[in-house]
C-alpha cells in the first residue's frame, strides 16, 4: 500500500511539476505578444496538453499511433485553429453580436490556446517517445525565458516594458523582479532536468548547467553586459518622444530627459538642389513662438501673425501666405523630407515656402513624406547692415505684438547696457544691436541640459539674470526678449539645426533628435526673418553625435525610392517567403488535392455505367469495393479476395457472391458467360447493406474523404 | 498370366483430347458430384477431420500421396479404411483377373525387421502347377495405410517409395504394375524418434502433402464417443463411388478446371521468394510446383469452382511445400517463412483481378 502511493507520487508529482513549468514558459512567451486572455489561454492550453500527453500517450489506444502521426495531427490542429481564429476575428457577425473587443479577445484566446496545445503536444510526445525530445523540451523552456528577458540589456532597467512599467508604477526596483525572473528560469530548468529520471545522466546535466551559469557570470564580470543591438530592422533605436517637443505645455520642461536616445533619427532630408549654408548649419523651421501670452512666448493664435509658416499637412500642395523677400539673395532649394516620427507641422529648410505632398515610398518606415520649396538665404552679414526693421504691410498693432515681452525691466536694462558699447557707426543699426546681444550670450552663456529654471515663472529671466546656464530654449527666449525690449521685432523659431558637415558630401541629411533646436529670429525689411542664433562657447554637455552616415545613406535611398534601395530590401528578404503566401500555397494545394481526389472517386463510381458489359466484372466490382473501403472495410495486404469477402460479409453479405462472380470471370476460362450478371443490382444491394450495417457517422466520414478509394486494393 | 508385364515404365497418356465447352461443364459437374459423394461417405465415418479428409481426397484425385504426422489413436486407420472402402471396383468392368487381386484397403505396420518382399509380394512355388506364382503383397490395393513409415529400414522404404513414384513393383526383375488408383497414406510419429530411420528430403518429395494433424475439437470428440458403436457396426458406407468414376473425375478435373496464368505466376514468384530467403537453406523444386497444379485443380473443384483461385493456393501451399523446403540451421518457424514469402505474390495476384 505504501509502495503504491509512493509510485503514484513518483508518477504524478513530476508530471504536474513539468506541466506547470512548461505552462509558465508559454506564459512568459505570450506576455509580450498578446493580451491577458491570450496569456491565460496559453497557460490552459499547455497545461491540458501536458497532462493529457502524460496520461494517455503510452496508454492503450494512443500507444499504437506513431509519433509522426501525432506531430502531423498537431500541425493539422494548428492550421485548423488558425482558420477558426480568422473566422472569429474577421467575421462581422460575432463582432456585432458581442462586441469587437470581446471578439478580439476571444480570437486571441483561441489562437493562443490552439498554438500552445499543439506545440506542447508535439514537445511532450517527442519527449515521451524519442531520445532527443527531452533535450528539445528543456531547450524550449530555456529559450522562452531568454527571449522574454532579452529585451533587458545594457542596463536598460525599464525593458521589457511590461515588467519595468509594473515595477516602476508600484515603486519596486525592476532589477529585483528581473532577478526573480532569472532565478525562476534556472529553478524551472533544474526541475525539468530532475524530472528526467535518468540517474546516470543527471549529474552531467547539473554540472553543465552550473558551468553555463558560472561562465555567464564570468563573462559579465570581465566584459560587461553586451551592447544592445539594433532594435528593428533598420537600426532605429529612437523613440517618438524626440522631435515634437512643441507639444509639451512648457517648452522649458523638456530637455530634462533627452539625454538618452539623442541619436534617434527623426527625419531624413534629401536635397534636390545643391545648397551650402553660410554659417555652417542647416536650419529647418517647423514653427515659431511669437505671441506673448502674458507668461511667455507661445504659438500665435492670431490670423495675421506668422503668415509665412505652413501650419498643417495637406494631401496636395500648400504655399505660405507670405513669402520671404530679397529673392535675389536667396536660392530656391527643393528638398524631400521623410519624417520618421510624427510631427505637428511640416518643417522645411529655412525659409520654407511651398509644401507639396509626396508619395510615401515606404509606409512602414516613414510617417510622412513631402517636398518643400525653400528660399534659402545666400546673403552675408554686410547685406543686413543698415536695414530697417519690420514689414511694410504690418499694422502698428501687429508690429507691437512682435515687441511684447514680460514686464521685467531688467531685459531692457541689460540689452541697453550691451548695445551701449557699440561703435558709433553701428550704434543705430538693428543688426549690430542684435549681434551685440548674441555675442554677450555666446561669451557668457553655458550650455547645459541640466538647469534649475524649468519651474520658475519666467525661466528665461531666471537664466539670463541668474547662472546663465541653460539650453537653446533659454538662450533663444532670453535673446528674443532682449531684442524686443529695444524695439527689434523678433520671435523664437522652432525646428532643427543640423551641422552642414553631417551631409558628408551626399545629398541626404539625417535629422536626429539631438538636432532639435530653438533660435531667435529678427524681421528685416525687404529680407524677411533672419536667424541670429546664440552659440554658447562653454558647454557642459557633449552634444557630438555619430552622424550615422550609413543610415543616412540608406534612408536617403529609401526616400528617393532608388533601385539601390529596392536591391537592399530584396537582399534582406530574399530566401524568406512570405508566410501568407506559403499558407495560400498550402491551402491551394489542399483544395487541388481535394478536387483531384473527388474527381477520381466519382470517375470510379460512374465508370461501370460508361463502359460495356465485358468490363463490368472489373469496374463494377471495383466500385463496390470503393464503397466498402469508404466505410473502412479494407482488404489487408496479401489477403485473398475470398478471405476479404468472407470478412466483409459482416458488412455486406452480397459481396461474397459478387467476389465469386468477379473471380470466375477474371481467373476462369475467358468464355464470357458472366457478362449476364446484373452488376447494377449487386451494387445497389451492397450500397443498401452498407447503409444498414454501418453507423451514420462512418458513412458521413466516407463521403467527406476524397481519397477513400486509395484504400481499395 | 495375371499381371501385365512392362519392359519399361512408360506411362501412357490418360486423358483423351475431347473437350467441348458444354460437355466439359457437364463432366465437371459430374466429377464434383463424385468428389462430394466420396467426401460425404468418408466424413460420415470419420468425425472432426473434415480438413484432413478433404486434403486426402485432393491427393487421391490429384494422383499424389499423403504423409500424416500424427499421434497413435487419432483416427488414421479409420480414415484410410473409410477412404478405401468408399471406392469399389465395378465387377462388370473388372473382368481381368488381376483386378481381383486389388483390394480396396490395406494396412502395413512398418517395423525394423520388415523386408521389401513383405510389402511387394513374393513368387511362391505352386506344387500343383509346378510353377512360380506371384503372391501379391499389400501394395496391391486402392488405398494403402503405411503406418509408422519411419520405423522400417531404408531398404523397405525405398521399395515403398518406388511403388509410390512409379506405380509399379519389381520383384526378381519382373515388374508388376499397380492399380491406377494406388494411393498411400503414410504416417509417422513426430515425437517418438528413437530407433527410427527418418525419411530424407528427396524421399519426402514423393509425398504430395505432409499434413500435421492436431487433436480434434471438443464437440467432435464428444460426437466420436457418442456414435462409435453405430459406426463400428455399419459394415459398408451407404454411399460409394466406383474406381472408374474416380479415375474419370481425375481426368475431367484436369481438363475442365482453368488455371489462369496469374496463378502460375504467383506460384513461381512464391518459389523464387523462398529460394532467395535467408532463412531457407534449400528452396522447393520445380517438380513440387508441377505436382501442385492438379492438386489445386481438385481443391477448386471440391469447392465447386471451375477455376483455381488464391484460396486454393492458401490452402495447399503450406502442405505441399512444408516438407520440401529445407530451413537454415536454427530456423524453426517454417509457417512464418512461408507466410512471408507468399504475401507479396498473393497481393500481386489479388490486384491482378482488378487490372
Amino acid at each position: 500500500m505504501k509502495e503504491n502511493t509512493a509510485t503514484v507520487q513518483a508518477h504524478y508529482l513530476p508530471s504536474a511539476l513539468r506541466a506547470l513549468i512548461i505552462a509558465s514558459a508559454f506564459w512568459a512567451l505570450s506576455l509580450s505578444l498578446t493580451i491577458l486572455s491570450g496569456s491565460v489561454a496559453a497557460i490552459a492550453g499547455s497545461l491540458i496538453a501536458c497532462l493529457a500527453v502524460d496520461r494517455w500517450a503510452n496508454a492503450e489506444p494512443i500507444k499504437q499511433v506513431r509519433t509522426s502521426t501525432i506531430v502531423a495531427a498537431a500541425a493539422a490542429l494548428l492550421l485548423l485553429n488558425y482558420a477558426a481564429v480568422g473566422l472569429v476575428t474577421r467575421s462581422d457577425i460575432l463582432a456585432s453580436m458581442l462586441s469587437p473587443i470581446v471578439a478580439f479577445e476571444l480570437g486571441e484566446a483561441l489562437n493562443w490556446f490552439g498554438l500552445c496545445l499543439a506545440a506542447t503536444t508535439v514537445l511532450r510526445s517527442l519527449a515521451q517517445r524519442t531520445s532527443f525530445g527531452g533535450v528539445l523540451e528543456i531547450l524550449f523552456v530555456a529559450t522562452a525565458f531568454v527571449v522574454t528577458l532579452s529585451a533587458h540589456r545594457n542596463g536598460m532597467i525599464h525593458r521589457p516594458f511590461f515588467i519595468g512599467d509594473y515595477a516602476l508604477i508600484r515603486g519596486i526596483d525592476p532589477a529585483t523582479i528581473l532577478m526573480a525572473f532569472g532565478c525562476l528560469a534556472v529553478i524551472a530548468l533544474s526541475a525539468l532536468l530532475m524530472a528526467e529520471n535518468n540517474q546516470r545522466r543527471l549529474p552531467y546535466h547539473f554540472a553543465i548547467l552550473g558551468l553555463l551559469c558560472f561562465s555567464l557570470a564570468g563573462f559579465v564580470r570581465f566584459f560587461g553586459l553586451p551592447t544592445p543591438g539594433m532594435t528593428d530592422d533598420l537600426g532605429l533605436t529612437g523613440q517618438e518622444i524626440a522631435g515634437n517637443s512643441q507639444q509639451k505645455e512648457n517648452p522649458f520642461r523638456d530637455g530634462e530627459n533627452t539625454a538618452e536616445d539623442k541619436e534617434a533619427p527623426v527625419a531624413v532630408v534629401v536635397f534636390r538642389d545643391d545648397y551650402e549654408p553660410l554659417n555652417g548649419s542647416y536650419y529647418f523651421r517647423e514653427s515659431a513662438y511669437s505671441q506673448f501670452n502674458g507668461v511667455m512666448l507661445d504659438y500665435t493664435s492670431r490670423g495675421d501673425m506668422d503668415r509665412d509658416l505652413i501650419e498643417s499637412f495637406t494631401n496636395t500642395e500648400l504655399t505660405a501666405e507670405v513669402l520671404p523677400q530679397a529673392m535675389d539673395q536667396r536660392k530656391t532649394v527643393r528638398t524631400t523630407v521623410g519624417m520618421l516620427v510624427p510631427h505637428r507641422n511640416p518643417f522645411g529648410l529655412v525659409s520654407p515656402a511651398t509644401y507639396i505632398n509626396a508619395a510615401n515610398p515606404n509606409n512602414l518606415r516613414f510617417k510622412r513624406t513631402y517636398d518643400t520649396l525653400s528660399y534659402a538665404p545666400t546673403y552675408d552679414f554686410e547685406y543686413m547692415l543698415g536695414r530697417e526693421l519690420g514689414r511694410d504691410d504690418w499694422s502698428d498693432e501687429l508690429r507691437n505684438k512682435y515687441l511684447e515681452l514680460p514686464s521685467d525691466p531688467r531685459y531692457r536694462e541689460l540689452a541697453e547696457s550691451l548695445i551701449a558699447n557699440l561703435r558709433p557707426v553701428y550704434a543705430d543699426d538693428p543688426f549690430a544691436k542684435a549681434w551685440a546681444i548674441k555675442t554677450y550670450l555666446d561669451e557668457n552663456g553655458i550650455y547645459s541640459l541640466k538647469n534649475d529654471h524649468a519651474y520658475e515663472t519666467d525661466p528665461a529671466a531666471s537664466f539670463l539674470f541668474g547662472d546663465l546656464t541653460g539650453y537653446c530654449m533659454h538662450f533663444s527666449f532670453a535673446a528674443t526678449y532682449m531684442f524686443r525690449s529695444i524695439g527689434i521685432p523678433a520671435r523664437v523659431g522652432i525646428g532643427y539645426s543640423v551641422p552642414a558637415s553631417n551631409r558628408a558630401g551626399g545629398s541626404a541629411l539625417l535629422v536626429q533628435a539631438v538636432h532639435g533646436h530653438a533660435w531667435p529670429e529678427i524681421y528685416f525689411k525687404d529680407i524677411g526673418w533672419v536667424i541670429v542664433d546664440p552659440a554658447p562657447q562653454q558647454t557642459l554637455v557633449d552634444m557630438s553625435t555619430d552622424p550615422q552616415n550609413e543610415l543616412q545613406q540608406l534612408l536617403g535611398d529609401m526616400l528617393r525610392d532608388d533601385a539601390s534601395f529596392a536591391d537592399f530590401m530584396e537582399q534582406q528578404q530574399s530566401g524568406l517567403i512570405d508566410l501568407q503566401t506559403l499558407l495560400n500555397i498550402v491551402y491551394g494545394l489542399l483544395v487541388a488535392a481535394m478536387v483531384l481526389g473527388y474527381s477520381i472517386r466519382s470517375y470510379r463510381y460512374f465508370a461501370p455505367s460508361v463502359y460495356g458489359p465485358e468490363q463490368q466484372y472489373r469496374l463494377a466490382y471495383r466500385a463496390a469495393l470503393d464503397q466498402l473501403a469508404g466505410v473502412g472495410v479494407i482488404r489487408h495486404y496479401g489477403e485473398s479476395r475470398e478471405r476479404f469477402a468472407a470478412r466483409a460479409a459482416a458488412t455486406s453479405p452480397t459481396i461474397e457472391p459478387a467476389t465469386a462472380t468477379h473471380l470466375a470471370r477474371s481467373l476462369g476460362a475467358s468464355d464470357g458467360d458472366s457478362t449476364t450478371t446484373d452488376w447494377k443490382t449487386i451494387r445497389r444491394a451492397i450500397a443498401k447493406e452498407i447503409g444498414q450495417n454501418t453507423p451514420r457517422w462512418r458513412r458521413a466520414l466516407a463521403f467527406c474523404n476524397p481519397y477513400s478509394w486509395l484504400f481499395t486494393r | 498370366m495375371s499381371t501385365e508385364i512392362l519392359a519399361d515404365s512408360a506411362i501412357e497418356p490418360k486423358a483423351e483430347q475431347i473437350s467441348q465447352a458444354p460437355e466439359s461443364d457437364q463432366d465437371l459437374a459430374q466429377s464434383i458430384d463424385v468428389l462430394k459423394r466420396l467426401s460425404n461417405s468418408v466424413k460420415s465415418r470419420v468425425l472432426g477431420r473434415d480438413d484432413v479428409i478433404e486434403l486426402a481426397i485432393i491427393a487421391l484425385i490429384a494422383d499424389g500421396h499423403v504423409l500424416l504426422e500424427d499421434f497413435p489413436g487419432s483416427g488414421k486407420t479409420t480414415l484410410a479404411k473409410a477412404l478405401g472402402e468408399a471406392i469399389v471396383s465395378e465387377d462388370d468392368a473388372a473382368e481381368e483377373s488381376a483386378d481381383k487381386e486389388i483390394v480396396p484397403f490395406r494396412r502395413i505396420q512398418f517395423t525394423p525387421d520388415l523386408l521389401p518382399s513383405d510389402v511387394t509380394g513374393v513368387p511362391v512355388f505352386d506344387t500343383n502347377t509346378n510353377a512360380f506364382h506371384f503372391r501379391h503383397g499389400p501394395l496391391f490395393a486402392h488405398v494403402v495405410l503405411a503406418d509408422e513409415i519411419n520405423r522400417t529400414s531404408p531398404k523397405v522404404q525405398s521399395a515403398m517409395l518406388e511403388a509410390m513414384g512409379e506405380k509399379q513393383v519389381t520383384v526378381d526383375n519382373v515388374t508388376y504394375r499397380l492399380d491406377d488408383l494406388f494411393f498411400v497414406i503414410a504416417t509417422q510419429n513426430p515425437l517418438d524418434l528413437v530407433g527410427t530411420y527418418p525419411l530424407p528430403t528427396p524421399q519426402l518429395d514423393r509425398f504430395l502433402f505432409k499434413i500435421t494433424m492436431d487433436h480434434i475439437d471438443r464437440d467432435a470428440e464428444l460426437g466420436v464417443l457418442d456414435t462409435y458403436r453405430e459406426r463400428r457396426d455399419k459394415t459398408l458406407a451407404p454411399v460409394t463411388v466406383t474406381r472408374n468414376e474416380v479415375l474419370e473425375a481425375r481426368r475431367n478435373i484436369e481438363q475442365a478446371v482453368n488455371i489462369h496464368p496469374a496463378i502460375k505466376e504467383c506460384l513461381v514468384d512464391i518459389s523464387r521468394n523462398l529460394r532467395t530467403d535467408d532463412r531457407v537453406l534449400q528452396g522447393n523444386s520445380t517438380r513440387s510446383m508441377v505436382l501442385m497444379l492438379p492438386a489445386l485443380q481438385v481443391a477448386a473443384a471440391l469447392k465447386g469452382r471451375s477455376f483455381v483461385s488464391a484460396d486454393d493456393i492458401e490452402l495447399l501451399l503450406p502442405r505441399v511445400l512444408g516438407h520440401r523446403v529445407e530451413m537454415a540451421p536454427g530456423v524453426t518457424e517454417i509457417d512464418r517463412v512461408l507466410r512471408d514469402c507468399m504475401r507479396p505474390p498473393m497481393e500481386q495476384l489479388a490486384r491482378s483481378t482488378l487490372d
